[in-house]
């Protein structure tokens, strides 16, 4: 027996040979290539190193025409388990519709994009008792907080110390301008676009409460200043281009008094609105999104500050006009006027800032004073309170869960004296407001969402 | 909503998720009472309105910040009146607006003071739009009481005039007294609506979104109704569709959210 088979059984030469013939048949019918050949001993000396090694790459077959009978994907995100989805009843898929009750397809969502924080539009004081009242546009209602709270840094909220809840008793939904009576703490709350009801709160309302009084406004207004001299309450209504006016105790189906709207008042998306009585002045801020009424068409003008006589009816025009690129104005949101040191105040959504004017600025005018910058804290504010009784500026921000404090005369990026916040820190608010829309972005894989 | 904006957030977002971009402020034209948004996949653009200033505004795919439209569609000739609704048809290039019991129709990319190229009267007011290209269908929403309740019509997409419906949804098994925001899947021909009843009250009761498909016609009950307890929803006023993942994206006016279901069924 030659060397080379000593130790090797004649079972084991047979199936040698049987597997030399094969190969010898395969490699000359031309079954196989040279190249395929030589991939297949590749492969055949392949050892193992501890590692996955690609062996091979077969083609799945081609998938039958989907019919709607194959097992559906669920997304590992689900909340759904499989004992769930065994549990639930079968949905309708009869074609037979007319006799058959609608398919019941009630299921939990497997996301929900939402904000669980407050966000505030606006906010006002009650300086007889210290307390701060914020509007919660988010998950709705009113947060109240003592007015020297001040959030540490590392806390994550300050808890408010109470609250008047939002839904259908108290009317409060979308609720963005807030007024308190600085004679007897009555709250006032306007909504901006879904009940259409102003509604006042006694001093210390809270939870579930029902409005002591309720006043049907026009559909979308948006600012609230009172004359205290007077007893009128002043009220901007978006969807209208107008300011209306009615006394302080109007309520139910009450008419204004007096109404400024038409293509002379120069009301263009008005928002915030604040009455001057010691100089007998209305300042107007406007987003620029114009109706001429005449012509029955749309127009985009500058953001702009109108401002009136404190009477002014009907289509009267603007006493002066603060519009222009020097103005810095970006949506313009609430006013409050200064009437000691003749200025006011704009919470600048837009721009992330708070301007300041004095009462006789005109035309392409620079701001006093601005607070702006990162220290400031001031993210997409549109509610601002003046306390002049301590000298300080309140400032509600849409874009961060918080109101910020400054001195009255607080001047550039400067830090805020008190901070409260309502989530923590850094935690940008989403802002969703009143979604009446969404749409799927397919090429970003995003979803859209607008106010 | 005291603030305007619109968030776009990564598909799997959830609570507190902040968005991959908001596009917002004076130079983007935008109002809030923005009602319907379209995305052009095939042109990368989107379109919204303006109700406030009578205008449609087309942006960018991409647009960030307080970046301006690339186009706007208003003035004088446009016809264009408060409408918060609108759709887009990247396959026959058109910008449909649902406009005080009309429909005005526009070339994609008219810009301007420019004449609708379309009018279909008659339509009902103050309801969704939605476009079939593959089927050829317009279908309109519109708004109502409880004592007087909207519907959805079926329209050729290319109808004008006074031509009247190929077929109505409404009455009392239908249940819909508000049909909103509405997206049509030409492969399966089921319509999503959103049904968020009367408005002006809290909690109107009996909202949904409906699943109806585009051959339904008279007093039928959508053939599948999203709502109830499981689903949360309140108010819905907003969907969309991501066939890709068999999701229904719903906006929720009450809740301030955007819900994804799993809804393998109309797909």
């Amino acid at each position: 027996m030659p060397r080379r088979f000593r130790g090797i059984s004649g079972n084991r030469v047979l199936l040698l040979a049987w597997i030399a013939a094969a190969v010898a048949l395969l490699s000359f019918s031309g079954q196989i290539s040279r190249k395929d050949w030589q991939l297949a001993s590749r492969d055949a000396a392949r050892r193992p190193i501890g590692s996955p090694q690609l062996v091979a790459i077969e083609p799945l077959p081609a998938l039958p025409s989907m019919d709607g009978e194959m097992c559906q994907w669920m997304p590992a995100s689900t909340t759904t388990t499989l004992a769930a989805l065994l549990q639930e009843a079968p949905v309708h898929r009869s074609a037979d519709w007319d006799t058959q009750p609608p398919g019941n397809a009630d299921r939990a969502p497997t996301r929900i994009i939402r904000d669980t924080y407050p966000t505030y539009s606006a906010v006002a004081l009650n300086l007889q008792t210290n307390e701060v009242f914020l509007q919660d546009e988010n998950l709705f209602g009113i947060k109240v907080f003592d007015r020297l709270d001040n959030t540490p840094p590392t806390a994550a909220f300050t808890e408010p110390k109470r609250a008047i809840a939002g839904g259908g008793v108290t009317k409060l939904e979308f609720n963005c301008g807030i007024y308190v009576d600085p004679r007897n703490g009555d709250i006032y709350s306007i909504t901006n676009d879904t009940i259409d009801t102003m509604t006042v709160f006694p001093w210390n309302a809270s939870g579930e409460i029902k409005p002591q009084r309720e006043l049907y406004t026009p559909h979308g207004t948006f600012g609230i200043s009172v004359d205290e001299d007077a007893q009128e309450i002043y009220l901007t209504v978006q969807h209208d281009n107008a300011v209306v006016v009615y006394p302080k105790t109007a309520s139910g189906d009450d008419k204004p008094i007096r109404e400024l709207t038409g293509d002379r008042t120069q009301l263009e998306d008005p928002h915030g609105v604040a009455v001057d009585y010691k100089n007998q002045l209305m300042f107007v801020s406007n987003h620029g999104h114009g109706i001429n009424e005449a012509g029955g068409h749309g127009k985009f003008e500058p953001a702009s500050i109108t401002v009136y006589p404190l009477r002014a009816a009907g289509d009267t025009a603007p006493l002066r006009i603060i519009e222009g690129p020097r103005t810095r104005l970006n949506w313009p949101a609430a006013l409050w006027v200064d009437q000691e040191r003749g200025e006011f105040y704009v919470a600048n959504d837009g721009d992330d800032s708070v301007l300041v004017f004095k009462i006789t600025d005109n035309g392409d005018v620079a701001p006093a004073r601005m607070i702006r910058g990162p220290k400031t804290h001031v993210v997409n504010p549109t509610g601002v309170f003046l306390d002049s009784k301590n000298d300080e500026l309140w400032v509600s921000n849409m874009g961060n869960h918080s109101a910020t404090v400054f001195a009255r005369t607080a001047d550039g990026d400067v830090a805020p004296k008190r901070v409260i916040r309502s989530a923590p820190a850094g935690k940008k608010a989403l802002a969703i407001g009143n979604p009446g829309a969404v749409a799927y972005d397919s090429r970003r894989d995003e979803i859209m969402v607008p106010n | 909503m005291a603030h305007a904006q619109i968030a776009f957030f990564a598909r799997l977002a959830k609570e507190n998720t902040q968005p991959n971009r908001l596009l917002a402020g004076q130079r983007t034209l935008m109002s809030r009472t923005m009602h319907d948004i379209r995305y052009d996949a095939v042109h990368d653009e989107f379109v919204v309105n303006n109700p406030f200033a009578y205008a449609v505004l087309v942006f960018r795919g991409g647009a960030n910040g307080e970046e301006a439209p690339i186009r706007t569609i208003q003035g004088p000739k446009t016809m264009l009146g408060g409408s918060s609704r609108l759709e887009l048809d990247p396959v026959n290039n058109e910008i449909l607006v649902p406009e005080g019991g009309r429909v005005l129709v526009f070339d994609r990319t008219a810009t301007g003071d420019v004449a609708p190229k379309r009018i279909l009267n008659n339509t009902g007011q103050g309801g969704g739009i939605a476009v079939d290209p593959v089927h050829d269908l317009l279908i309109l929403g519109s708004g109502g009481t409880n004592q007087r309740p909207g519907a959805i019509q079926m329209f050729t997409r290319t109808a004008s005039g006074d031509t009247p419906p190929l077929r109505v949804i409404r009455g009392p098994r239908s249940g819909i007294v508000r049909a909103l925001q509405m997206q049509v899947h030409p492969p399966s021909g089921f319509i999503a609506v959103t049904q968020p009843g009367e408005s002006g009250t809290f909690d109107p009761g009996g909202t949904y979104v409906g699943f109806w498909h585009i051959t339904d016609n008279g007093d039928v009950p959508p053939r599948y109704k999203l709502a109830g307890p499981k689903s949360t929803l309140i108010k819905p006023r907003g969907v969309a569709l991501i066939p890709q993942h068999k999701d229904v994206l719903v906006a929720d006016m009450s809740l301030n959210s955007v819900l994804v279901y799993y809804f393998p069924e109309i797909f």
